[in-house]
């Protein structure tokens, strides 16, 4: 019955509820994931792409638009030696807070990788700072380092300082070396976790054989961990860089200056590029927004670039110590293997084939026997 | 094939919708524009809002709202600038998030009247006060602003450290001190010398807040009243001179280089690191915050050059508002006479009003900071001294920028990093990098 009437039906229909699940499948998982790219659409790529036009005319907040003028906003940007200044600042900042917060971080994880009492307390307070507001951040280190803060007066009673202001806030080195700090001090326990968590996904055997070649606490990180978490250190440098270019609150509320904030020192101590495009579009009195536009692209190709010297620089730095490892490999499947029979033998089930894998495994001729020893484990799960 | 024709076919919704959500935004932002009718009960609004950053006298508000039956909704912001930037962002975007009435400082007052159709002309009160603060409120003779305080300049100095130094002893002998009737600038900064000589800390916070004193006196500063064009700095003689008169002190090392808003302001005060801070009127409240506990602090009825105002306020109301008929109401009821003589009160503010300045809640208040002095009295007598000078000379558009780059250089003097010489060069290398089109 059944088969005579479909072959009744000359052309199969497709019913609405047919369609309506099939659009489903189809179109449903579009929309479900649509939020994401309408929202990066509106609030990302639309003003990325918007950042060109403007960059490209005559442009001031209240007016609007203006004129055409071609790249002549990029050219007035590179010709003012306050960009330039502000770019060296920038770097500067950059080195004085990336640096100590690469080897702080990883000196952290490396401790909170180990067997420690009241492990996630601690896991958790190197994040607290990260939880503080910047602005916040800015104005407490901007206490230490005034003229009767924490460290000034401590210094002038070592003898260190003589002058009776702090050179905090006039000297551009030592202003740099002090917003460098804040951003340390952010930053740190944030990249801390994350490298935690790469070395918490290293092999435990690793150490172990580590331990029994006789390597130090040292030689292992090293040789083992630094080269084991290489891809995430890659990511939280180039995280790091890109976010420690953009170095603005520090910057701006450092010294107080003013009840706004102030623009980085007098001599533009401190003055980083955001700060530079903020007080050209939008600060008290330049209202040149087609400039800052063309800040903004200047310097998103400057993080470009310098995010790829750092990715080669960071890839070179960890691919060149993995060679140690590959020995060390070598060395692992022959310790796991005499850890197994150690472990085995107290079991007392002597049999030759267990003793000619110890065996082979003492002379230092790895594979078939490496097959057999999966053999073994795969019949001990069966 | 297929899976590009549905990625094209998904790429187009989700462009679609951005469009649309776009489009709804847009739609929010019409209306406004009308030019102010009359207050009535037809068009009454239930509430209004005013944007500020200081408190408002409660009795001031509970007035209004009681004759009107209009609840006023105080949008309160942290400091001035914070208003600033909210302003002038709701100004560039067609009055979103604006208030029925805005404070306006004067420093950025230009700044905002750059288009005067963006505010509602407000009705002339006459006799209300000083000539000058309504000539300041007004843009092409029609009145945008509605004045509150302002600011007459005066000395505060500390009484206790200058007897230290065997110089004054009170408030007679400091202005005695620093020229009597008759002083300058010139001989105030010479006092400042006299007094570093015999003392370890310095005469003065800073040099940038005396400096922009003297350069507000000057009538066309930095910028051509005929065109609005910036004057070439390197040409600018005047200013060049009162530059290299106030560097020069500052190389001689009479102040600590920290201004008012700097870290370390508050803490200069409480390590007695200075003796005179200039003050306007509404600065003594903050002096008095920041020397808490610290005795000796007068105010010096004598000022270099006779007087000055720095800063004071506008109540303005924004013509994209949907009630400014009302607002404009408001506007006036928060800067009538009694309004003033409140906020005297509560923030210590100096009126503009005529009738609250006479008024002898002002005048005869006792302030228990300063000694039991009448600080309103003293403030009274330096506006009436200062006169329509106070009022400062013309302030086009780049006047508050270039004041900026000019007071940054006397900052470099006194940080030790620049002779006077170097950081005049800076500056000028400074404004001549900007590429104004000058107007010499």
């Amino acid at each position: 019955m059944a088969s005579e009437t479909a072959a009744a039906r000359p052309a199969r229909r497709v019913g609405w509820g047919q369609r309506l699940s099939r659009w489903d499948i189809k179109v449903s998982p579009y929309l479900y994931i649509s939020p994401f790219f309408i929202l990066f659409a509106i609030f990302g790529a639309f003003p990325l792409l918007f950042n060109v036009v403007v960059a490209m005319h005559e442009w001031h907040r209240r007016a609007g638009m203006g004129e055409f003028v071609g790249l002549d906003n990029f050219v007035w940007v590179l010709r003012q030696p306050l960009f330039w200044r502000s770019l060296e600042n920038t770097f500067s900042i950059f080195l004085w807070g990336g640096v100590p917060q690469l080897v702080l971080s990883l000196l952290i994880a490396a401790v909170l990788d180990q067997n420690l009492r009241a492990r996630t307390f601690w896991r958790m307070s190197v994040l607290i700072p990260f939880v503080v507001m910047p602005v916040a951040t800015a104005m407490i280190f901007g206490q230490v380092f005034g003229q009767f803060g924490l460290l000034v007066p401590n210094l002038q009673d070592l003898g260190l300082l003589t002058h009776t202001d702090s050179p905090f806030f006039q000297d551009r080195l030592l202003s740099h070396i002090a917003i460098g700090s804040m951003v340390t001090f952010r930053w740190t326990g944030y990249n801390a976790l994350i490298l935690l968590a790469a070395m918490q996904a290293v092999p435990r055997e690793l150490y172990e054989a580590a331990t029994v070649d006789g390597a130090s606490r040292v030689r292992q990180f090293f040789s083992v961990t630094i080269p084991s978490i290489r891809a995430t250190l890659i990511f939280v440098v180039l995280t790091m860089t890109i976010g420690g270019l953009q170095v603005f609150d520090e910057a701006r509320m450092y010294d107080g200056g003013g009840t706004g904030g102030g623009r980085g020192g007098a001599d533009n101590q401190w003055t980083t590029v955001v700060l530079y495009l903020y007080d050209l579009g939008f600060g008290d009195w330049q209202d040149r927004l087609g400039q800052a536009a063309a800040v903004g692209w200047i310097f998103a190709f400057v993080i470009g670039i310098f995010s790829v010297i750092n990715f080669l620089i960071t890839r070179s730095i960890s691919s060149s110590s993995t060679a140690p490892v590959r020995v060390s490999r070598a060395r692992r499947k022959a310790t796991i293997a005499r850890l197994r029979d150690a472990a085995a033998e107290p079991g007392a089930m002597p049999d030759d084939a267990h003793d000619d894998a110890h065996d082979d495994a003492h002379d230092g001729v790895p594979g078939s026997d490496g097959a057999a020893d999966l053999d073994l484990t795969k019949g001990a799960k069966r | 094939m297929r899976i590009n024709r549905q990625f094209g076919a998904a790429a187009a919704t989700c462009a679609v919708a951005a469009l649309t959500l776009t489009a709804c935004g847009n739609g929010g932002g019409g209306g406004g524009g009308e030019s102010a009718g009359e207050a009535s009960e037809d068009n009454k609004p239930a509430e209004l809002s005013v944007a500020a950053w200081m408190d408002f006298p409660q009795e001031l508000l509970d007035e209004f709202e009681e004759e009107h039956g209009i609840e006023i909704v105080v949008n309160s912001f942290a400091d001035g600038a914070s208003a600033q930037t909210v302003l002038r962002n709701g100004l560039s975007a067609d009055g979103a998030g604006l208030s029925d009435v805005h404070l306006v400082e004067l420093d950025w007052w230009t700044e905002m009247m750059a288009v005067p159709e963006d505010w509602v002309e407000l009705p002339e009160v006459p006799d209300r006060w000083v000539d000058w603060k309504v000539s300041q409120g007004s843009v092409d003779g029609m009145i945008t602003g509605y004045g509150t305080d302002i600011g007459p300049l005066g000395i505060a100095f500390n009484q206790d450290m200058t007897t230290q130094a065997g110089l004054a002893t009170d408030p007679e002998s400091f202005g005695e001190l620093i020229g009597g009737e008759d002083a300058t600038w010139q001989s105030f900064l010479d006092a400042g010398r006299e007094y570093v000589a015999v003392n370890d800390n310095y005469f003065i916070d800073s040099l940038t807040n005396a400096f922009q004193a003297a350069i507000n006196l000057l009538p066309a500063a930095f910028e051509d009243p005929e065109s609005g064009r910036p004057y070439d700095l390197a040409e600018n003689t005047e200013v060049k001179d009162l530059f290299l008169m106030f560097a020069q002190a500052a190389e001689d090392d009479i102040s600590a280089g920290i201004a008012i808003g700097h870290n370390d302001w508050g803490a200069g005060f409480q390590n007695r690191q200075w003796a005179t801070v200039v003050t306007p009127a509404w600065m003594t409240g903050i002096i008095a915050d920041n020397a808490d506990g610290i005795e000796g602090w007068r105010i010096a009825s004598t000022f270099p050059e006779g007087g000055g105002n720095w800063g004071g306020s506008f109540f303005a109301v924004p013509a994209t508002g949907e009630n400014t008929e009302w607002a404009v109401r408001l506007a006036d009821h928060l800067t009538s006479a009694d309004a003033a003589v409140a906020w005297f009160n509560t923030t210590g503010q100096f009126p503009s009003q005529l009738e609250a300045m006479s008024s002898p809640e002002i005048a005869e208040a006792e302030n228990e900071f300063y000694g039991g002095q009448t600080v309103g009295q003293i403030y009274g007598d330096l506006a009436a001294a200062a006169g329509d000078s106070a009022a400062g000379g013309f302030r086009g558009e780049n006047f508050a920028g270039i004041q900026t780059l000019v007071t940054d250089g006397i900052r470099l003097v006194e940080s030790g990093s620049a002779t006077p010489e170097q950081a005049w060069e800076s500056v000028v290398a400074d404004f001549d990098a900007l590429g104004f089109e000058t107007a010499n």
